[in-house]
């Protein structure tokens, strides 16, 4: 088992998150809270037609209506169209010859209130020329499919092909070959906060925004090139985040918008998104079908793994390409595959586009494969778990995609989640209709290289003030999973001070250094390491005066509990004020800090083969779901989850269960409830009513188990899990629906009706349309 | 239309002029200044816009304020004492309840309305008081645990 032995101080235990109290007693100040002296709101007219071309704009009803202030169109704008990542940008803040999804931006209004400023967005005419459309992307691939942007034949904004090893060869080697279809819809992100911004350009042309992000950076980069300014112009400041997920991490059009309004009116304006357009047009979980084919031997090896994937790419670029070769390259590395080929087609349609969130393509590549792998498993009489065991990935493999792989608990993890709900018994007795379903999941546990073009850093500063409290500034992002309060605690572990010592400032780009964000789980490893180093630099320097001071030799000393005492002598000591007095009042000589981290053994995946160590950390962890089916209705009752994850090194263990939990929840959703339900292009159910998530009185009973591998290059050898916290939770719950009914659904959400018509062609006899084909 | 009304919040009376059409939640973070009570979806779905009227929880932006004349409000920022955080927020706070925070408010007045009747409440019940109040970042667990653990952090 893994121990590093050591006794922390403030390391691994359950600190309570530093912004807590603010959040608790209403007084943690969102974007909605923030109001400016002259402020205007701003609102957006939203295309009601999925593909159409603007003929004419006609604002002279909308502008009489008393307290507009001003009216635009992109004629108003730069024009310029922007996309966070290195692919083709193709969408303008206001749209210009055409509209390409139902909620397109077409033109804005800033007015003294938001309810004026809807009577004028609803006073404003528009000619439209309707032009044909298509929601399905397999069908937008299609010879006579609509063409929604000109330079795409066939609406293909991306296609890539990834082959490692011999494809033909390995599956002239398989004894028996699966292959299976899965569906994985669009699913909203459900940030409970709205996404919201104001914009306030001054007299000399600066530019302040207030906004909800995972990056202020991200924001900062996309204004300077959106309304082509400086970079120095542009000072974001980030409110307290309402949930992100991925959702927050690069902008919509609402920020450019309340620029451009602002910009026209030299005043602050505000725009907030309603809960309505949250649904419709503030981006999806990227929706792919997925052709999956396996290959493998008797005794259980996986001798290749074939996948098409088929992304609905929305109307515009986001992040469909990056995300699409996130699904292909845990299809190639998820398990040990010596073989394995994936084909991807990403492929506009006229939905609303989709955004990074929790798990960037990967839970959408484990339904798949973890379900393919329970159907495996069954064909061969192989129990799930030892099965994967036998082709889990182990520390010190390098993947065919060149991944390697540092830490790993995850048979560890397999076993110990089998331990916890005594996984053979439930497995054999099994009464009718309730089920018990296990899967595995990879992820990065420390960000990746070249995912958004660039490397993978984090850069801190940090300075001791002159009683021995500390302020470090950062420019990733605290939005809720506790990333200040990590740092806190590295930097109270390293510096021998308290954790209520430190205030970790995160929020502003005029003051922080420069941040690649909140994304990737990157935050604890690759941040944790920034901090971690900035402390044992400041340390150095006050022991160095502590030295002085003490008359000792610097190899002496040891700083605890705010003392810098002699090690072993602790009445000869100084307090860590004292020192720090010193250095700065006395003697003039601040103690600053600053360090980059940037992982040494990681790599950008090669353009062309997709070939790479991208991650400085991978993790791992595995769910085992139980669940009760109604039999007559098909509902599912989730009634237990067990959790294994390997985290490296628990920093703080209540964080990181309020991870899993969280993750579960969200899982749970995907698996069972969350279907965006959308007829021509418009979204039937906008709002929570009638697009469920998981509520209190549904979720199970969860048991957690932490696997400490202590990875070699994370700080106090951490590594992330927020986005593992989600990944197993479908393909697991969807294997115990398979056990507990022999329904084996792949088309997410699992719904009533769907195990009932299972069910209902189990009893006719009626075929799977695909299934496995032997060999003699 | 303009409506002169006269309510408590917080203890505190409030005298103000309210459109026919402004729900609770609007003049609590317009007129009255409180903005600790959060919009989530304006349409009485998520529960983050939970007050208690005349002591009972209920979703302020499906209240019209037009009609709240003589009732008795308590918002997120009428639990605190001066700077005593409510023994609730401070389980709520231990239990690490709190991520992202944006339910937080709807969450702990939907507690208090609980614990003002049930001062250790089961399971159950926990779950079945916030069933109207969603959350996306915990899961929930420890929303429930912190709730059921309230009474140990000190007396309402």
């Amino acid at each position: 088992m893994f121990s590093d032995d050591v006794e922390y101080s403030v390391i691994g235990k359950r600190v309570p998150k530093a912004d807590a109290i603010y959040k608790a007693t209403g007084q943690a100040k969102y974007i909605e809270d923030v109001f400016l002296p002259g402020m205007l709101h701003g609102k957006i007219l939203r295309s009601p037609y999925p593909h159409a071309r603007l003929l004419r704009i006609d604002f002279s009803r909308a502008a009489k209506v008393p307290g507009v202030k001003a009216a635009i169109t992109s004629a108003d704008t730069t024009k310029v169209k922007y996309c966070q990542m290195p692919i083709s940008p193709n969408k303008m803040a206001l749209a210009d010859e055409k509209v390409r999804f139902i909620g397109d931006e077409i033109a804005a209004v800033a007015a003294i209130d938001e309810e004026v400023a809807e009577e004028a967005i609803n006073l404003i005419q528009v000619e439209y020329e309707i032009l044909p459309s298509v929601f399905d992307p397999e069908k937008a691939m299609e010879a006579d499919a609509p063409q929604i942007h000109a330079d795409s034949p066939n609406n293909i904004a991306a296609h890539f092909v990834r082959t490692f090893g011999d494809m033909e060869k390995g599956f002239r080697e398989a004894d028996l070959i699966l292959e299976d279809r899965f569906t994985c819809p669009p699913v909203a992100p459900c940030v409970l906060e709205p996404h919201g911004c104001i914009a306030a350009f001054d007299v000399a042309g600066k530019l302040t925004i207030w906004t909800s992000t995972q990056n202020p950076y991200n924001v900062q980069r996309a204004l300077a090139i959106i309304l082509k300014i400086p970079l120095h112009h542009v000072r974001v400041l980030n409110t307290t985040v309402g949930g992100g997920f991925g959702n927050k991490s690069t902008i919509l059009s609402i920020e450019p918008i309340a620029a451009f309004l602002s910009q026209k009116t030299n005043r602050p304006v505000k725009i907030l998104n309603s809960r309505h357009e949250e649904f419709t047009t503030a981006r999806t979980r990227y929706g792919m079908v997925i052709y999956l084919k396996t290959g493998l031997k008797r005794d259980g090896t996986l001798t290749a793994r074939e996948a098409k994937v088929i992304t609905d790419n929305g109307a515009y670029n986001n992040k469909g390409p990056g995300i699409t070769s996130v699904t292909c390259n845990r299809i190639g590395n998820l398990y040990r595959v010596p073989n394995t080929r994936t084909e991807a087609f990403v492929v506009y349609t006229n939905n609303q586009s989709g955004d990074a969130l929790r798990g960037w393509g990967g839970p959408q590549a484990h339904f798949a494969v973890e379900s393919q792998m329970d159907r495996i498993a069954e064909a061969l009489e192989l129990d799930p778990v030892d099965f994967r065991i036998r082709n889990a990935n182990q520390s010190g493999d390098v993947t065919p995609w060149g991944w390697q792989i540092t830490s790993c608990g995850f048979i560890e993890c397999l076993q110990e989640a089998a331990k916890m709900v005594d996984w053979r018994q439930k497995r054999k007795n099994r009464p009718l209709g309730k089920g018990i379903g296990i899967a595995g999941a990879i992820h990065t546990g420390g960000g990746s290289t070249g995912t958004h073009g660039k490397g993978n850093y984090s850069e801190v500063s940090l300075k001791i003030n002159s009683d021995g409290t500390v302020h470090l500034t950062t420019g990733d992002s605290e939005i809720g999973q506790g990333s200040d309060t990590v740092f806190a605690q590295i930097i109270a572990e390293e510096l021998g001070v308290a954790v209520e010592d430190v205030k970790v400032i995160s929020t502003d780009t005029d003051i922080t250094p420069v941040g690649m964000g909140t994304w990737g789980s990157r935050v604890t490893f690759v941040g944790g390491n920034a901090a971690k180093g900035a402390a044992e630099m400041a340390k150095r320097q006050l022991l160095e005066m502590a030295a002085e001071m003490l008359e000792a030799d610097i190899s002496d000393l040891e700083i605890k509990n705010r003392q810098i005492h002699l090690k072993g002598k602790p009445q000869k000591s100084l307090t860590l004020s004292e020192v720090a007095h010193t250095c700065i009042v006395k003697r003039g000589k601040p103690i600053t800090s600053k360090m980059t981290y940037q992982p040494e053994h990681t790599q950008a995946p090669d353009p062309q083969t997709a070939y790479g160590n991208y991650c400085p950390a991978y993790g791992f962890g595995v769910q085992i779901a139980e669940v009760k089916v109604d039999l007559e209705t098909g509902r599912v009752k989730v009634e237990r989850i067990a959790a294994a994850y390997d985290v490296g090194k628990a920093i703080n263990p209540m964080l990181i269960e309020g991870q899993i939990q969280g993750g579960i929840a969200m899982g749970m959703g995907y698996a069972l409830l969350e279907n965006l339900q959308v007829e021509k292009g418009k979204v039937l159910n906008p709002n929570f009513c009638t697009y469920k998530i998981v509520n209190s009185t549904e979720i199970p009973a969860i048991k957690i188990h932490l696997v400490e591998t202590i990875d070699p290059y994370g700080p106090f050898g951490a590594k992330g899990i927020g986005e593992l916290a989600t990944i197993p939770t479908a393909p697991a719950i969807a294997n115990a629906i398979y056990h507990a009914t022999g329904a084996r659904i792949k088309d997410l959400p699992i719904t009533p009706e769907k195990i009932l018509e299972a069910l209902k062609n189990r009893r006719e006899g009626k075929q799977e349309e695909m299934g496995s084909r032997g060999k003699a | 239309m303009k409506h002169r009304i006269t309510l408590t919040v917080n203890g505190e009376l409030q005298d103000i002029m309210v459109e026919s059409h402004q729900s609770l939640l609007d003049i609590l973070r317009n007129e009255v200044g409180l903005t600790g009570t959060k919009k989530g979806c304006n349409s009485g779905d998520c529960g983050a816009c939970t007050v208690l009227l005349n002591g009972k929880a209920v979703n302020s932006c499906l209240v019209l304020a037009a009609e709240l004349g003589g009732s008795e409000i308590l918002t997120i920022e009428g639990l605190l004492r001066g700077r005593d955080l409510h023994p609730i927020q401070k389980a709520f706070i231990a239990h690490g309840a709190i991520q992202c925070g944006f339910c937080s408010p709807g969450m702990i007045m939907a507690a208090k309305a609980l614990l003002d009747l049930f001062p250790i409440p089961t399971e159950e019940q926990a779950k079945r008081a916030i069933s109207g109040n969603l959350c996306r970042c915990t899961g929930y667990t420890k929303i429930i645990e912190a709730i059921m653990d309230a009474h140990k952090f000190g007396k309402s």
